[in-house]
C-alpha cells in the first residue's frame, strides 16, 4: 500500500508542480496601484509627460485597448493619415480644442465617441486624481502635438471634476473651488492632513471615521469653526494646531455640507 | 460615563487600518484561509445535491445501493463539514485582526446578514447530524421519505447559507453604482447592497461548481478506496463510486460554462473596464491557462470512460469510435487555448507583424473557441453515450431509425455550432455575442433530446453481459486523482480571477486597499499560492477521509451493479 500511496503522492505533486510551472513560464505581468502624484508649483511640461508615459503604459490601464485590436483607436501610431493622438486631437469633435477634447474623452468618454467604436470607455475620473489624468493629456498631447497642460489647469480642474463641467468653462474659487461635495472639501480644505475617514488620511488628529457617534452635528460644526473650544480627550497636546480659518474659507453650503457628511458617519 | 466613552471611541479610532502578518504577509495569509475554507464549503455544499438526489433513486427506483451511496457520500460530508467551520473561523479572524478597517465597513452593511448566516449555519449542521445518525433508524415508509426531507432541508440550509455569503463578495467586485467612496456604509440598505450586479449569476454558477468540485473530489475518495481495497466487492464498488463521481463532475462541468458566460456578460454590463481586465488585460494569459485545464479534464474525463469501456461486454463494438473523438478534442482544445489579444510589447508586436498573430489570431476569437468548446462537450457527450450503449442489444423495432435520429442531431447540432461559428467572423461583436446562444441551444437541445431517445431505446434491451466492477487497471484511478487535482486547482485560478479584477480596489471604486500588497499579483505568484492551498486542501481531504475509513467500516454493497449508471 505505502508503494499505491506514493505513487498518488507523485501524481498530485506532479501535477501541481505542471501547472505552477506553465504558469510561471507564460509573460509576467503584475496589476499596479496607480501611484499617487503630487505636482508642486513648478512643474514642467516634460515631468507632466513623463508622468502620463507611466501611467498610460503601466496602472492607467489605457493599453488594454488603445494599441491593441480593435477595441479603440491606437493612440500612439497614425491613423487614417491623421498623424497621432496629438496631431489629430484637436480635429476630433467640432468646437472643442485639443486639451479639452482629451479632458472630455477621459473623464466623460461617452459624450463623443469616434466612428467605428463602441462606447466601452471607462470614466477615468473613478480611479484616477486629476493630477494624473492632467499628466495623462499632457503625454496625450506629446503624441504629435503641442503640450499645453499647464500647473493653472490642474487647481483648476479640481473644481471642474466635482462640477462637471469643461476645463475652458472657467476657474474656480475657495476651498475645492466652491464644490458642495463633502470629501472634495475634506481633500481641498486639507483635513486629510491629520485626520482620518476611512482608509484615506492621516492618524494625526482624530480619527473622525466614526465621528458621528461620539459628537453631535452642533459639536461637529463648533469643532470645525471654533476647534479649539473642546479638544478631543488624548490630543491635548495637539491643541492649537488646527486652523481657525474654516469660517471664512467654506462658503455656507459647504460647512453644512461637510457637517451632514460627518455627522453622518457613525 | 461620558469619559468613558471617549475613551473607549478614541481607542476604537486609534485602530491601525491593516496589520501585518509575519513571515508570508496579511495577503498571502487571507489568501490561504479563504481560498481552503472556500474548498471545503464548495465540497459539503456540493455533496449533498448528488447524495439527496441517490437517496431519491434508492427510494423511488428500490435500488437500494444507492441507498447506500447516498449515506456514503453523507459519511464524507459529515467529517468535512468541521473542517469547512474551522477554516471559516480561521478567515474571519484574520480578516477582521488584518483588515479591522475593511472589517468595519463590510460588517457596517451586512452585520444583520451575518447575524442571519450564523444562524443558518447552526441549523444546517444539526440537520446534518440529523440525515446522517438516523439513516438507519428511519429506513422505511414514511419515515424514510421524511428522512429524505431532511436532505432537501440540508440542501435548502447550505444553498441559503451560500447565497448570503456570495452578496458579500459581488458587494466588492460589483457595488451598486449609486455607492461611492463617500457614501457613508450605515446608510447603504442590505437588500441594496445584496441585490447587485453580479449576485445571482455567481450564485448559480458556484451551484453548479459545487457539484462538479463534490464529483471530483468524490471520485477521488473512491479511486483510493479502490486501490486499497482488499476484497473484490470493495473494488467493486469503489470502482462504481468512482465512475459515479466521474459522471456527476463531468456533467455539471458541461453546463457550467453557461453559468460562466452569463457570468461574464453581467461583469462587461456593470464596467466595460472590468471586463477588459478580466479579457484582455493583465489577466488575459490567465485563460490561456484555464484552456489548457479545460482541455486536460475533458481529455482525462474521457480517456477515463475509454478504460471504462474495457471492463464491458460489448464496447469492442465502439472501440474504434474513440480515436475520431481524441481527435475533435485535441483540436478542440489547441483552438480553445490560442492566445488572442495579449498585453505585448512593441518588440513583440513586431515579430508578430501586428496586434494579433497572422494565423493564430483568427483561431483566438471568440466565433472559434464557441466553437471549438462546443463540439467538445458533444464529443464527450458522445462518449458517454457509447459507454451507457456498451453492453445491450436494443429490442424495441425502431431502434435502427432512432438511432439515424439522434445521429442526425449529432449532425444538426455539430451544422449549428459550425455555421454560426464562422459567420461570427463577418458579423459585428454585439451580433456575434448573440451567436453563443444558438451554439448553446442547439447542443443541450442535441444532448436532452438524444438522452431521452436512449432511454427509450433501452427498454427491455438485451445484456450482452454484466459490467465487470472492479476490473479496471489502476491508470483509471490515477486518472480520477489527475481530475481531482486539476478540477480543485481550476477553481482557485478563477478564484483569483473573480478577486483579482478588482485590483487595488477592496469594493471596486469605492474602498482602496492601500497596503502595501495592494497590487494584483502576476499569474506565477497567484500559480504558487494556488498550488499551496490545493496541497493543503488534499492533505487535509486525504487526512480526514483517512481517519474516516478507521472510524467506520466501508459501507461497500455485496453484488456487482448491473447495467448502467
Amino acid at each position: 500500500m505505502w508503494a499505491t500511496n506514493l505513487r498518488i503522492i507523485g501524481v498530485v505533486l506532479g501535477t501541481l508542480a505542471l501547472y505552477t510551472l506553465i504558469a510561471n513560464k507564460i509573460p509576467q505581468m503584475q496589476s499596479d496601484v496607480p501611484r499617487a502624484l503630487t505636482l508642486g508649483a513648478n512643474v514642467t511640461p516634460e515631468q507632466l509627460v513623463a508622468a502620463g508615459d507611466e501611467l498610460y503604459h503601466g496602472a492607467g490601464g489605457c493599453t488594454a485597448c488603445h494599441g491593441l485590436g480593435t477595441r479603440a483607436p491606437n493612440l500612439l501610431t497614425d491613423e487614417k493619415g491623421q498623424g497621432p493622438i496629438g496631431a489629430r486631437c484637436g480635429k476630433r469633435e467640432p468646437g472643442k480644442n485639443c486639451k479639452a477634447y482629451l479632458y472630455e474623452s477621459l473623464t466623460q468618454p461617452r459624450a463623443f465617441v469616434v466612428a467605428g467604436y463602441e462606447p466601452i470607455m471607462p470614466e477615468m475620473s473613478r480611479t484616477l486624481s486629476p493630477q494624473q489624468i492632467w499628466a495623462l493629456i499632457a503625454f496625450l498631447e506629446s503624441q504629435g502635438g503641442t503640450v499645453d497642460v499647464s500647473t493653472s489647469d490642474i487647481p483648476a480642474q479640481t473644481a471642474a471634476a466635482a462640477s462637471s463641467s469643461a476645463p475652458a468653462a472657467g476657474g474656480s474659487h475657495g476651498i475645492a473651488g466652491g464644490s458642495t461635495d463633502p470629501m472634495a472639501i475634506f481633500r481641498g480644505a486639507g483635513c486629510v492632513v491629520c485626520h482620518k475617514i476611512g482608509s484615506e488620511g492621516a492618524a494625526i488628529g482624530p480619527d473622525l471615521t466614526h465621528v458621528g457617534a461620539r459628537l453631535s452635528a452642533a459639536l461637529i460644526r463648533e469643532s470645525i469653526l471654533t476647534p479649539d473650544a473642546k479638544i478631543a480627550k488624548g490630543f491635548e497636546k495637539f491643541a492649537g494646531i488646527m486652523p481657525k480659518t474654516f469660517g471664512d474659507q467654506l462658503t455656507a453650503s459647504q460647512l453644512e455640507s461637510l457637517v451632514r457628511f460627518l455627522a453622518a458617519h457613525r | 460615563m461620558t469619559d468613558g466613552f471617549h475613551l473607549l471611541q478614541t481607542a476604537v479610532d486609534s485602530l491601525p487600518a491593516y496589520r501585518d502578518f509575519p513571515v508570508i504577509g496579511s495577503r498571502a495569509a487571507i489568501w490561504i484561509a479563504a481560498e481552503i475554507h472556500l474548498m471545503f464549503a464548495a465540497f459539503v455544499l456540493g455533496v449533498p445535491i448528488f447524495a439527496v438526489v441517490a437517496e431519491a433513486i434508492g427510494i423511488f427506483g428500490k435500488d437500494q445501493r444507492y441507498d447506500r451511496l447516498a449515506k456514503e457520500f453523507t459519511r464524507l460530508l459529515l467529517i468535512a463539514y468541521s473542517a469547512t467551520a474551522i477554516w471559516g473561523a480561521v478567515f474571519v479572524f484574520l480578516l477582521s485582526t488584518l483588515y479591522p478597517a475593511f472589517w468595519a465597513y463590510m460588517t457596517a452593511i451586512f452585520g444583520v446578514s451575518m447575524w442571519v448566516y450564523v444562524s443558518i449555519f447552526f441549523f444546517e449542521s444539526f440537520t446534518l447530524y440529523l440525515y446522517y445518525y438516523g439513516w438507519d433508524r428511519w429506513k422505511y415508509g414514511r419515515a424514510k421519505k421524511v428522512h429524505w426531507g431532511l436532505g432537501i432541508l440540508l440542501n435548502i440550509w447550505g444553498t441559503t447559507v451560500m447565497f448570503i455569503a456570495d452578496s458579500w463578495l459581488t458587494y466588492m467586485m460589483t457595488p451598486p453604482r449609486d455607492i461611492t467612496p463617500t457614501t457613508a456604509p450605515t446608510s447603504i440598505k442590505l437588500w441594496h447592497a445584496i441585490l447587485n450586479h453580479t449576485w445571482m449569476p455567481i450564485n448559480i454558477h458556484r451551484l453548479i461548481g459545487n457539484v462538479v468540485f463534490g464529483g471530483a473530489i468524490v471520485g477521488a475518495y473512491a479511486s483510493y478506496r479502490f486501490l486499497a481495497a482488499k476484497t473484490d466487492e470493495e473494488r467493486a464498488h469503489y470502482d462504481w463510486m468512482g465512475y459515479v463521481g466521474n459522471f456527476i463532475a463531468i456533467s455539471a462541468l458541461i453546463v457550467l460554462p453557461f453559468a460562466g458566460y452569463w457570468l461574464g456578460r453581467e461583469i462587461y454590463q456593470y464596467d466595460q473596464s472590468m471586463g477588459i481586465t478580466m479579457m484582455g488585460g493583465f489577466m488575459s494569459w490567465l485563460w490561456v491557462i484555464q484552456a489548457f485545464l479545460i482541455a486536460v479534464l475533458f481529455l482525462t474525463g474521457n480517456y477515463y470512460l475509454w478504460i471504462g469501456m474495457g471492463r464491458i461486454p460489448g464496447a469492442e463494438r465502439f472501440r474504434p469510435y474513440t480515436k475520431w473523438l481524441l481527435i475533435v478534442l485535441l483540436l478542440g482544445a489547441i483552438v480553445w487555448g490560442t492566445p488572442h489579444t495579449m498585453i505585448a510589447d512593441s518588440r513583440e508586436l513586431a515579430a508578430m507583424g501586428g496586434s494579433h498573430h497572422p494565423f493564430l489570431g483568427v483561431l483566438g476569437v471568440m466565433s472559434a473557441k464557441n466553437t471549438a468548446v462546443n463540439l467538445m462537450i458533444l464529443a464527450t457527450f458522445l462518449s458517454f453515450l457509447l459507454y451507457r450503449r456498451a453492453n445491450i442489444r436494443t429490442v424495441v423495432a425502431w431502434a435502427p431509425t432512432g438511432t439515424r435520429i439522434q445521429g442526425a442531431m449529432f449532425a444538426l447540432a455539430a451544422a449549428v455550432v459550425l455555421f454560426y461559428g464562422i459567420r461570427g467572423y463577418f458579423v459585428e461583436a454585439i451580433v456575434r455575442i448573440g451567436y453563443s446562444v444558438y451554439q448553446v441551444g442547439a447542443v443541450l437541445a442535441c444532448i436532452l433530446f438524444v438522452t431521452i431517445i436512449d432511454v427509450l431505446m433501452a427498454r427491455g434491451a438485451q445484456s450482452l453481459g454484466a459490467i465487470q466492477w472492479g476490473k479496471m487497471p489502476a491508470r483509471s484511478q490515477y486518472a480520477l486523482f489527475i481530475l481531482a487535482v486539476t478540477f480543485t486547482w481550476l477553481m482557485g485560478l478563477m478564484g483569483f480571477a473573480r478577486s483579482g479584477i478588482r485590483q487595488h480596489w477592496h469594493v471596486w471604486q469605492v474602498l482602496q486597499d492601500t497596503t502595501q500588497y495592494a497590487a494584483t499579483p502576476a499569474l506565477g505568484y497567484a500559480a504558487i499560492m494556488i498550488s499551496t492551498c490545493v496541497l493543503i486542501f488534499l492533505s487535509l481531504v486525504g487526512f480526514i477521509f483517512w481517519l474516516g475509513g478507521l472510524a467506520e467500516k466501508s459501507t461497500f454493497v455485496e453484488g456487482a451493479p448491473r447495467v448502467g449508471h
